[in-house]
C-alpha cells in the first residue's frame, strides 16, 4: 500500500506541509533556548501585563543571562544533580520562563504544577515526583507550612506576579497586592531556605556556568506534567527532550508559513498546561516571536489592555475563553487588528463559538488536538484549507492514528473507535506508574480515551470522551454533540451534559445550562428541551435540565463535567 | 478662609487628578460607553437632574441665606467626585460605569455647570455679586480638560506611566479631602462650633438625598441594584474641590468666607456618609452574591 492509502490524510498536507518530519534541530530544550536566544538577542521575548496596563518586559538576551544564573543556582548552590526534579508553581509572568528555562539548562526535570492547588494536591504532587527545589508564587506561600514538611522539597524559591517589573510599576503592584487585594500573605517559617528569585539569580551569577547540557540526550526527561485529575489521583507523564522536540516541529510543519519571528502571541492560557507550553511557550519562543502574558485570564476584562496596547497576531485557546472574550463589548466591537489567527485545544471547540468568532474577528479559529501525554499536539486543521467545522483536523507530520473497538480491532471507515495514537511525542509512560502505563501504551499505541471517527480525506472528529458517553436505553449519546446544540440557543451561555440514573432508560441525558446576560431573552428549561427536541433525536434531548449562574471549570477553563457528575451522584445517592 | 498656597496645592491637585482620570481611559471606552449609552444617560440625568433640584429644594426648605444657596447650589451642580469611584470599587459597584460617568459627567459640566446654576440662581434670586460668573466656571473645568488629555496621551504613550499616574490621580482625590481636614479644620474650629444645624442638615443632606433618589431614579429606569447602587453612590458624591477651587479662583478673598463653608463643610461630610452607605450597599451586594451561590446549589430536576 501506499502512503496515501494507509495514511488518507497525508493528500491534505498539500505542498505546504512535509509528509516527513524533519529531525529537530537540537538535542535539548536548554539547547534550543540557548540557540534561540543568541539569535534573537535584542529582541522582546516576553511581556506580562497586568489587568490595569502595568508591564514588564524581557529580551532574549535577559532571558539567556537570568536562565543561565538560575541553571547555576539549581546545580551548584542547591546541590541538584542533572534528571533532578524542579517543581515551578506559578501563574503566567516573566519568571516562568526564566525558573523553566533555568531547569533545563540545569539538565533537571521540569515539574510543572497548578498555582490554584490545594495544599494536599501539592503534597502529593510534590511527594510523587520527588522534586527537590519549588518556585512557587508568593501569593501562594501561604501554603507553604503545610506543604514542605511533607514532602522532599529541600530549597523554596520565591517569585511574584510583577517579578523582573520596572522598579516603580513593580513596587506599585506588590503595594497593591499587600494593602488592597491583601494578596501577599506573609511566607510562613520554613526548616528550608526560602529565597526570591532575584537572590537565586544573583546566587547564580556569581557561580560557575552549568556546561555540561549539552549533554542531554532526547530520551532524557524534560518534564513530568501531571494529568489525569478527571480519572482520580494524578499521575506524571514522563515527556522527553525529544517529545517536546518532535511535537515543535510538527507545530511548525502545520504552522511554519504563518508564523514568524514579528509575531505576538497572546498567552492569556497557563503556562504550566502543555497546551500553552508548547504552542505559546516554546513554538513562538523558538522563532524569535513575542509572548504577550497575561496571568489570570479571569475574569476575562483582565485581558483587555494585554490585547489593546500590543499588535497580537495569535490568540490561543479553549472554547469558553473564546466565549468569554466574544461576550465582552470592548472585544467584541474591537477585535485585535493584527490577529491571524487563533488556535483552540483542550476541549471541544462549539460550532457556534467558531462561527461567531469568524464573524467578530474575521479570523478563523483552527482547531487542534492534543493530550497531556502526547506533548501535547496529535492533530491540527490545515491552515490553508478552509475551515471544516467540528473537525480537529489531520494527524500531524510523523504521527500514525488509528480507530479501534473495545476489542482494539480497527473500526470500519466512518465509524467512531477509540483514538490511538503513535508518532515520536508520545510520552514515554506514567511517572512510577508501570500498570498505569501498561494500561495506555501498547505496541507503541497510546490509547488516548476519545472517541473519534475519520472521514474519508483523513479528517478526525472527535465525538467525546469514552467516559462521558450516555447510554440511553442503550443508544449511545454523547455530551458534545448536545452541547453544541445547545449553544446555539441564543440565551445559552455556556452548557454542559452528563448522564445521570434512570430507573426506565438506565441512564438519561442531563443538561446544565448558564444564562447569557446578552440576551434579551430569558433561559426557561422549556425553551431548552424545546430546543433540543427540534434538532436531535428524541433519545439525545436531556430529559432534566438545571439552570445554573456558572458551571465548573478547570484552570484553562475546560468544563468539568466531572465535577457535575459528582455532584449528581451525590444527589442520587442522597435521593435513593 | 483658604490660604494662597492652599488654594495653589489645591489647584495642582485637582490636576493630578484630572491627570489620572485621563489615564484611566482611551478613546474607545468613550466610543464603547455611547454605544449603550443608557447606564450613562441615567446617570447624567441623576447627575444634571435630580442633584440641582434637591440643591434648590434644600436651599428654599431651609431658608439659607444667598451666599450659602450658591454654595449648596455649587456643590448640587457639580460633576461627580474621582473619590466616587474608589467607594464604588469598596462597595463592590460596577467601577467601569463609575468611571465612565465621573467622565462624562466632568465633559458635560462645562455646559451644564453654567447653565443649571444661572437657572436656579435666578429662580432663588441670587444677588448678582455672589453669582457665580458662568465663564469662570466653564474656563476652570476647560483647563482642567488639559490634564485629562494628557493623560489619556500618557496611557497610549507608556501604559506603565499611565496606570501610575492613574493611581495616584485616584488617591489624590482622597488626599485632597485629608489635606482639607487637617490644615483646615484645626483653624477653623470655632467655625465649625458656630455653625447653625440648618447647614449641617443642608451640608450632610444634599449628598444623602442625592444617593437616596439617585438609587431610585436608576431602579426606576430599569437598571439592577448593583449598578443602580454605583449611580447613586456617583450621585451623592460630588466634586466638592472643584467647587472650593471655582469660588476662590472667582472671588476675592473676603468674599469667599461664606460661599465656601457650604463646599469646605460638604467636602469633609461627604467622606463620613459615603464611606457609611458604601459599607451598607458592600454588605448588600455580598447578600445578593450569597443568595445566588445559595440559589446554584439547588438542583431542580425537570
Amino acid at each position: 500500500m501506499t502512503e496515501h492509502q494507509t495514511k488518507p490524510w497525508v493528500a491534505a498536507y498539500g505542498d505546504d506541509i512535509p509528509v516527513t518530519l524533519p529531525e529537530p534541530a537540537d538535542r535539548s530544550l536548554g539547547a534550543l533556548v540557548d540557540r534561540a536566544c543568541t539569535e534573537f538577542g535584542p529582541r522582546r521575548a516576553f511581556t506580562c501585563v497586568v489587568p490595569n496596563g502595568m508591564n514588564g518586559s524581557l529580551r532574549y538576551s535577559q532571558v539567556a543571562a537570568m536562565s543561565d544564573a538560575f541553571a547555576s543556582y539549581l546545580r551548584h548552590h542547591c546541590g541538584l544533580q542533572p534528571g533532578a526534579r524542579v517543581a515551578v508553581q506559578l501563574p503566567n509572568g516573566l519568571a516562568y520562563p526564566v525558573a523553566a528555562f533555568g531547569v533545563f539548562k540545569a539538565g533537571c526535570v521540569l515539574v510543572n504544577t497548578n498555582p490554584l492547588y490545594t495544599p494536599s494536591e501539592m503534597i502529593h504532587q510534590f511527594a510523587d515526583s520527588g522534586a527537590e527545589v519549588l518556585v512557587i508564587s508568593d501569593i501562594f506561600a501561604g501554603k507553604l507550612a503545610e506543604v514542605i514538611p511533607q514532602t522532599g522539597i529541600r530549597h523554596v524559591v520565591l517569585a511574584g506576579v510583577p517579578e523582573f517589573f520596572p522598579r516603580v510599576p513593580e513596587t506599585i503592584v506588590r503595594a497593591v497586592q499587600k494593602v488592597w487585594t491583601r494578596s501577599l500573605p506573609p511566607v510562613p517559617k520554613l526548616d528550608v531556605p526560602v529565597q526570591r528569585i532575584r537572590t537565586a539569580l544573583r546566587i547564580g551569577r556569581g557561580l560557575p556556568k552549568v556546561t555540561d547540557w549539552d549533554s542531554i540526550n532526547p530520551d532524557d526527561t524534560a518534564l513530568l506534567q501531571y494529568t489525569g485529575g478527571t480519572t482520580g489521583v494524578a499521575k506524571g507523564a514522563i515527556l522527553t527532550h525529544g517529545n517536546i522536540l518532535s511535537n515543535l516541529e510538527q507545530v511548525r510543519a502545520m504552522g511554519a508559513r504563518h508564523m514568524t519571528g514579528e509575531d505576538c502571541v497572546l498567552t492569556a492560557l497557563p503556562l504550566y498546561h502543555i497546551f500553552a507550553f508548547t504552542a505559546n511557550l516554546m513554538t513562538f519562543f523558538e522563532m524569535g516571536a513575542r509572548n504577550i502574558l497575561v496571568p489570570s485570564p479571569r475574569p476575562v476584562q483582565n485581558i483587555q489592555r494585554a490585547l489593546e496596547n500590543y499588535p497580537v497576531t495569535w490568540i490561543t485557546g479553549v472554547n469558553t475563553l473564546f466565549n468569554g472574550l466574544m461576550n465582552e463589548e470592548w472585544f467584541a466591537t474591537y477585535p485585535p487588528k493584527h490577529l491571524k489567527a487563533a488556535i483552540a485545544g483542550g476541549t471541544a471547540l462549539h460550532q457556534a463559538v467558531a462561527e461567531r468568532w469568524l464573524d467578530v474577528t474575521g479570523t478563523r479559529v483552527a482547531e487542534g488536538y492534543g493530550l497531556t501525554e502526547t506533548a501535547p499536539l496529535v492533530s491540527f486543521n490545515p491552515l490553508d484549507q478552509p475551515v471544516r467545522v467540528g473537525s480537529i483536523g489531520v494527524p500531524v507530520p510523523g504521527t500514525d492514528v488509528a480507530l479501534v473497538d473495545d476489542n482494539a480491532d480497527p473500526v470500519e471507515a466512518g465509524a467512531p473507535g477509540e483514538l490511538l495514537v503513535k508518532g515520536p511525542q508520545v510520552m514515554r509512560g506514567y511517572w512510577n506508574r508501570p500498570d498505569e502505563t501498561e494500561k495506555s501504551i501498547q505496541n507503541g499505541w497510546f490509547f488516548t480515551g476519545d472517541v473519534a471517527t475519520m472521514d474519508a480525506d483523513g479528517f478526525l472528529t472527535i465525538v467525546d470522551r469514552k467516559k462521558d458517553m450516555v447510554l440511553v436505553s442503550g443508544f449511545n449519546v454523547y455530551p458534545n454533540e448536545v452541547e453544541d446544540c445547545l449553544a446555539k440557543l441564543d440565551q445559552v451561555l455556556e452548557a454542559a451534559v452528563i448522564g445521570v440514573p434512570d430507573a426506565n432508560t438506565g441512564e438519561a441525558v442531563r443538561a446544565y445550562v448558564v444564562q447569557n446576560p446578552d440576551s434579551e431573552v430569558s433561559l426557561t428549561r422549556e425553551d431548552v428541551v424545546a430546543h433540543c427536541r427540534k434538532h436531535l433525536a428524541a433519545y439525545k434531548v436531556p430529559k432534566s435540565v438545571v439552570i445554573r449562574d456558572e458551571l465548573p471549570k478547570s484552570p484553562i477553563g475546560k468544563i468539568l463535567r466531572k465535577d457535575l457528575k459528582a455532584e449528581a451522584k451525590a444527589e442520587f445517592a442522597k435521593g435513593a | 478662609m483658604l490660604t494662597e498656597l492652599e488654594t495653589t496645592l489645591l489647584g495642582v491637585m485637582m490636576m493630578v487628578i484630572m491627570l489620572g482620570m485621563g489615564a484611566s481611559m482611551t478613546p474607545r471606552d468613550f466610543r464603547l460607553a455611547f454605544r449603550k449609552p443608557k447606564g450613562i444617560l441615567v446617570g447624567l440625568l441623576s447627575q444634571f437632574a435630580v442633584m440641582p433640584f434637591l440643591g434648590f429644594t434644600l436651599a428654599m426648605l431651609l431658608g439659607l441665606p444667598p451666599a450659602l444657596v450658591v454654595g449648596l447650589l455649587l456643590i448640587a451642580c457639580m460633576p461627580g467626585g474621582t473619590t466616587s469611584n474608589i467607594f464604588a470599587y469598596f462597595s463592590k459597584g460596577v467601577l467601569a460605569l463609575s468611571i465612565m460617568m465621573t467622565t462624562v459627567s466632568t465633559l458635560a459640566a462645562v455646559v451644564m455647570v453654567p447653565l443649571l446654576l444661572g437657572f436656579y440662581g435666578g429662580l432663588a434670586g441670587v444677588p448678582a455679586e455672589s453669582s457665580i460668573p458662568p465663564g469662570n466656571v466653564a474656563q476652570v473645568l476647560v483647563v482642567l480638560l488639559i490634564p485629562t488629555l494628557i493623560g489619556m496621551v500618557l496611557r497610549k504613550l507608556n501604559p506603565n506611566i499611565g496606570a501610575t499616574v492613574e493611581l495616584i490621580g485616584s488617591f489624590m482625590g482622597v488626599v485632597v479631602i485629608l489635606f482639607l481636614i487637617v490644615t483646615w479644620v484645626p483653624r477653623n474650629y470655632q467655625l465649625l462650633l458656630d455653625t447653625g444645624p440648618t447647614i449641617y442638615v443642608a451640608t450632610i443632606g444634599i449628598g444623602l438625598s442625592g444617593m437616596l433618589f439617585g438609587y431610585w431614579v436608576a431602579r426606576a429606569l430599569g437598571q439592577d441594584t448593583n449598578r443602580s447602587r454605583t449611580i447613586s453612590l456617583e450621585t451623592g458624591i460630588q466634586n466638592g474641590p472643584l467647587a472650593v477651587l471655582v469660588i476662590t479662583l472667582s472671588f476675592a478673598p473676603a468674599l469667599q468666607e461664606g460661599l465656601l463653608l457650604i463646599p469646605v463643610l460638604y467636602s469633609l461630610f461627604i467622606v463620613l456618609t459615603s464611606t457609611a452607605i458604601t459599607l451598607w450597599y458592600r454588605r448588600n451586594a455580598t447578600r445578593e452574591e450569597l443568595a445566588r451561590d445559595a440559589a446554584k446549589l439547588g438542583t431542580a430536576g425537570a
